[in-house]
């Protein structure tokens, strides 16, 4: 039986909010990926991103302001079969928790990361967060953005996430065929959802994006994939990158860029630790059937003996 | 037999090799020896020194004035002026005498001035001769050794000061007496792999103990003992080893002094030798250790980690463990089984980052915003810290909130033999898992002693948030059901009250009743023990109360002990006297007399004992203890 990712908790988010297209596409996703009610953890931070997993019928953890990678990455790499996904807004992921967001790339443990794109901190009245253009003054600014925008696609392919692409949250069913083939990609993958904040975020809103996106991969010849001794490697990281400084009339979303070389955390780790594979630590006794340690000290610290 | 050393040297100039040749010699001719290391933070050039204690049995402390002195650099005599007297016999290299304390420019400047003060107050040069003849007066015998030559007697083609720290050790194990096949074996040990090496320092002891024996200072030989299998196992060493004995299989750290050292040691040790019958058919792999981005990364996937049910943990120093406030309080308010080694070193900020500090214990018992309970305990002893390790993960797992076990940077840095592991001592404990299914109750009210079912991501749906909750993890802002977790939340720590034994949380060491009772935590217990033998030589009794557990707090017991004592003196590594402020607060017993250090530097035993005397005899009232360089 296919089991329902939807439950019947009330979503407070307000209405017009490109969350709940998100929360549709996700839920979809793990839906049609037929995946069982104990294969995944939604993990998030603070923030309207941060209530997704209490609507999500999997187990979830809303968690501290910024904290939602490592909290995910802990997840994963004690139970690597479980799909971890997080779900965090932009202040979250890139500001707050902006150096999780970096290290997670170069460790590459095989998440998936959905940042909830808005631009504002809806939750705390509006203030401007890292997407937010230098200049532009949302509603309830009492002055022009004094930062500039974080370029999320670019920051994450330059940090290492091996799979990074771009949704909308009106486009809900791209985004559910983005989400599902990151959720199956071995390497840790991070989408950016352009989303609308209809309450604070009077200048993206859902028509200004509605003009403006356009699917990458409308051009056929559009391949980001980097498969093992591509000789288009370099090619199509550049691509990629100058892919990801497109900005204005016209927005690109789908799938920037897809790098199967990169070996996730998991497999590393597997070169080092015992049985990480078989028996990864969640999987593990850890006493005998009397409740006796299993683990032989001297031999185990054998360097240590002196006599 | 009882022999103090100090071996002195720059930073990254052989001095741990030299303490762990003399180490080993010492252990395996079957003799009992402890160590404590001091360093600055620096890489290189720095002064350094090992302060060492041989004797027939296993010692518990260190002691001042040294014995035995060795110098591998000037620096090292200017540093340690005080720490001789009549019964110390200082090993110099002669060619150093001119050197003049104004060259000496890896000493701090502080330091240095004082140095010069100390000489030219008392008549001598700044100079090593002026400094040796300081040591003198002080009534030190002088013994100058001709590093360079003895190391080009032994290598002719080598780079003499390359085996200054052999000779210094070798004529330091032939003054105790330790048969030099002991050190050539420890000389195999400590290069193992290297022959070349090997060869080359086996030459350098020959020449050194015969340089001793010429120079008329070998001890005569003393009879090898028999000895038992033994670890060599410093503070960080033994709570590696008894995580992985208590079941861990997941820590995160970020690098810091002097905690790192643990995960580094587990992250070595991370492919674990089974016992073969024990571990017969179970689920058996790695230990999973991970090096984060930073303190705040390192606590929260420590909590991730736990949510899988691996029994995770993360170690920490003082300003590490400030960024894992947050995320302490979420696993408060979450109820998620997760230990924090809290390793305490000198503050505040970053303070004095390489030395002893027990600063710390008002901090581990507050961190946090808002209120949710923690266990809260410390170990005394390096042997300890392996039962204890064991223990945070069953006190986690049982009672399902943090556990911050402290331990003090002497302690992180005492190297001890420890000849038995007792596994019967260790059991390990665990919570049986709500049963698979889709829905659990995670936070489930309906609870005796507070403790709701426990299950984890992978096995059964359930939600969590940072935020007050409902039963099942889900926000509410509800007044009544934010009593009932509240009152849930701290039930918990009622039942690890009832549970946990007394002799886990406080101890009394001797006899019920004494002239002194000593309170302490952490590694002044070593000290204090001896202390207490060498009054009871004077005639007079003490005891010792002995705090390992803050939270939950032993009050009848300590109320009881205190209330009966007659002079009763604190005893710690802090300014504010923090035990003190606790025992306060849970029984209102105001200790007036202490003996506090907090210039970062180990207790020892003789200025322990020295002060306890000044307050017994109504000199003084409290102590600040000044010793160490």
């Amino acid at each position: 039986m296919v089991h329902n990712f939807r439950n019947d908790i009330t979503v407070d988010w307000c209405p017009g909010c490109g969350d709940f297209g998100i929360l549709t596409a996700l839920t979809s996703a793990l839906q049609e990926l037929n995946l069982g009610p104990h294969d995944v953890a939604v993990i998030s931070g603070i923030g309207c991103s941060g209530k997704t997993p209490h609507y999500v019928n999997a187990a979830g953890a809303h968690t501290l302001h910024g904290r939602a990678i490592p909290v995910a990455v802990g997840v994963k790499l004690t139970n690597p079969k479980l799909k971890v996904i997080v779900t965090g807004g932009d202040g979250d992921l890139m500001s707050i928790g902006a150096g999780h967001l970096v290290a997670e790339g170069r460790r590459n443990s095989g998440i998936t990361v959905l940042m909830y794109d808005n631009a504002v901190y809806g939750l705390t009245k509006g203030q401007a967060a890292p997407t937010l253009k230098l200049g532009v003054q949302t509603k309830s600014l009492a002055r022009p953005n004094i930062y500039d925008a974080i370029n999320p696609i670019m920051l994450a392919i330059s940090t290492g996430y091996s799979f990074v692409a771009r949704g909308f949250s009106f486009e809900i069913a791209h985004l559910k065929n983005i989400i599902k083939q990151a959720v199956m990609f071995p390497g840790s993958s991070f989408i950016d959802i352009l989303q609308p904040c209809p309450t604070y975020n009077n200048i993206n809103t859902m028509d200004w994006y509605k003009k403006r996106v356009y699917k990458l991969d409308d051009d056929k010849t559009w391949d980001p994939v980097v498969t093992e001794n591509d000789p288009k490697a370099e090619e199509k990281y550049n691509r990629a990158i100058e892919k990801s400084f497109e900005w204005g009339d016209r927005i690109p979303i789908g799938i920037f860029y897809v790098n199967k070389k990169i070996p996730p955390f998991t497999e590393r780790l597997k070169q080092y630790v015992d049985n990480y594979e078989s028996v990864p630590p969640a999987a593990q006794d850890v006493k005998s059937k009397d409740g006796k340690p299993i683990v032989d000290p001297f031999e185990t610290f054998k360097d240590k003996i002196i006599v | 037999m009882d022999f103090n050393i100090l071996i002195g040297g720059p930073q990254g100039g052989g001095i741990d090799t030299a303490a762990n040749l003399v180490g080993k010699a010492v252990a395996t001719s079957g003799y009992g020896v402890l160590s404590v290391r001091e360093y600055h933070s620096n890489i290189k050039g720095r002064h350094s020194y090992t302060h060492m204690r041989v004797m027939d049995k296993q010692p518990r402390s260190l002691k001042y004035p040294v014995n035995i002195f060795v110098a591998l650099d000037p620096d090292t005599i200017f540093e340690h002026l005080d720490d001789v007297s009549e019964v110390s016999t200082v090993l110099y290299d002669k060619t150093t005498e001119d050197y003049d304390l104004q060259a000496a420019r890896m000493i701090m400047r502080d330091t240095s001035a004082k140095i010069r003060r100390i000489l030219t107050e008392n008549g001598f040069e700044t100079t090593i001769r002026g400094a040796l003849g300081y040591m003198k007066k002080r009534g030190a015998k002088l013994l100058p050794i001709p590093f360079s030559d003895i190391a080009t007697e032994a290598v002719p083609d080598g780079t003499p000061s390359r085996y200054y720290n052999t000779i210094g050790a070798a004529i330091t194990l032939a003054i105790i007496g330790i048969d030099r096949k002991f050190a050539d074996d420890a000389i195999s040990y400590i290069f193992k792999g290297k022959q070349q090496v090997v060869e080359e320092n086996v030459k350098v002891v020959d020449a050194s103990y015969r340089f001793a024996e010429d120079s008329k200072v070998a001890g005569k030989t003393l009879p090898a003992l028999p000895t038992p299998r033994k670890l060599l196992l410093t503070g960080n060493d033994a709570s590696a080893l008894g995580k992985l004995l208590g079941g861990l299989r997941f820590q995160t750290y970020y690098p810091i002094t002097p905690a790192s050292d643990e995960s580094t040691t587990i992250e070595e040790h991370q492919n674990i030798k089974w016992i073969g019958k024990e571990a017969e058919n179970l689920r058996k792999g790695g230990v999973v250790i991970v090096q984060t981005e930073d303190e705040l990364s390192a606590i929260n996937m420590a909590i991730g980690g736990a949510l899988t049910g691996v029994r995770s943990a993360t170690a920490t120093s003082g300003p590490g463990f400030s960024l894992m406030a947050e995320g302490l309080s979420f696993a408060g308010m979450d109820e998620v089984p997760l230990v924090v080694t809290f390793y305490e070193r000198g503050g505040p900020s970053t303070g004095l980052p390489t030395r002893n500090g027990q600063s710390d214990l008002l901090f581990a018992l507050n961190a946090g915003h808002g209120e949710y309970p923690r266990i809260v305990f410390s170990s005394g002893t390096v042997d300890e810290c392996i039962y204890d390790a064991a223990k945070a993960l069953n006190y986690a797992a049982k009672y399902q909130m943090p556990v911050i076990h402290l331990i003090d940077k002497n302690l992180a840095n005492t190297l001890d033999l420890i000849s038995k592991v007792d596994l019967d001592r260790i059991k390990i404990e665990t919570v049986e898992l709500a049963k698979e299914g889709d829905d659990v109750k995670r936070y489930d009210l309906n609870t005796e002693n507070g403790v709701s079912p426990y299950t984890t991501m992978g096995r059964n749906i359930f939600w969590m948030t940072g935020d007050e909750h409902d039963e099942l993890g889900h926000v509410t802002e509800d007044s009544d059901i934010r009593d009932r977790m509240m009152e849930k939340r701290f039930k918990k720590l009622e039942t690890a009250d009832r549970e946990i034994p007394l002799e886990e949380k406080a101890v009394l060491i001797g006899e019920k009743e004494a002239d002194i009772t000593f309170v302490t935590w952490g590694s002044q217990k070593g000290p204090i023990l001896d202390v207490i033998e060498d009054l009871k030589e004077e005639g007079i009794s003490a005891n010792l109360l002995y705090l390992k557990m803050f939270s939950p707090f032993p009050t009848e017991f300590v109320k009881n002990v205190l209330s009966k004592a007659s002079l009763v003196i604190d005893v710690e590594s802090n300014y504010t006297a923090q035990a003190a402020q606790m025992i306060k607060l849970y029984t209102g017993i105001d200790i007036k007399n202490k003996i506090l250090k907090y210039n970062g530097r180990h207790m020892t035993e003789d200025e322990i004992l020295k002060s306890a005397k000044e307050i017994l005899n109504k000199e003084s009232l409290m102590v600040v203890l000044e010793d160490g360089s």
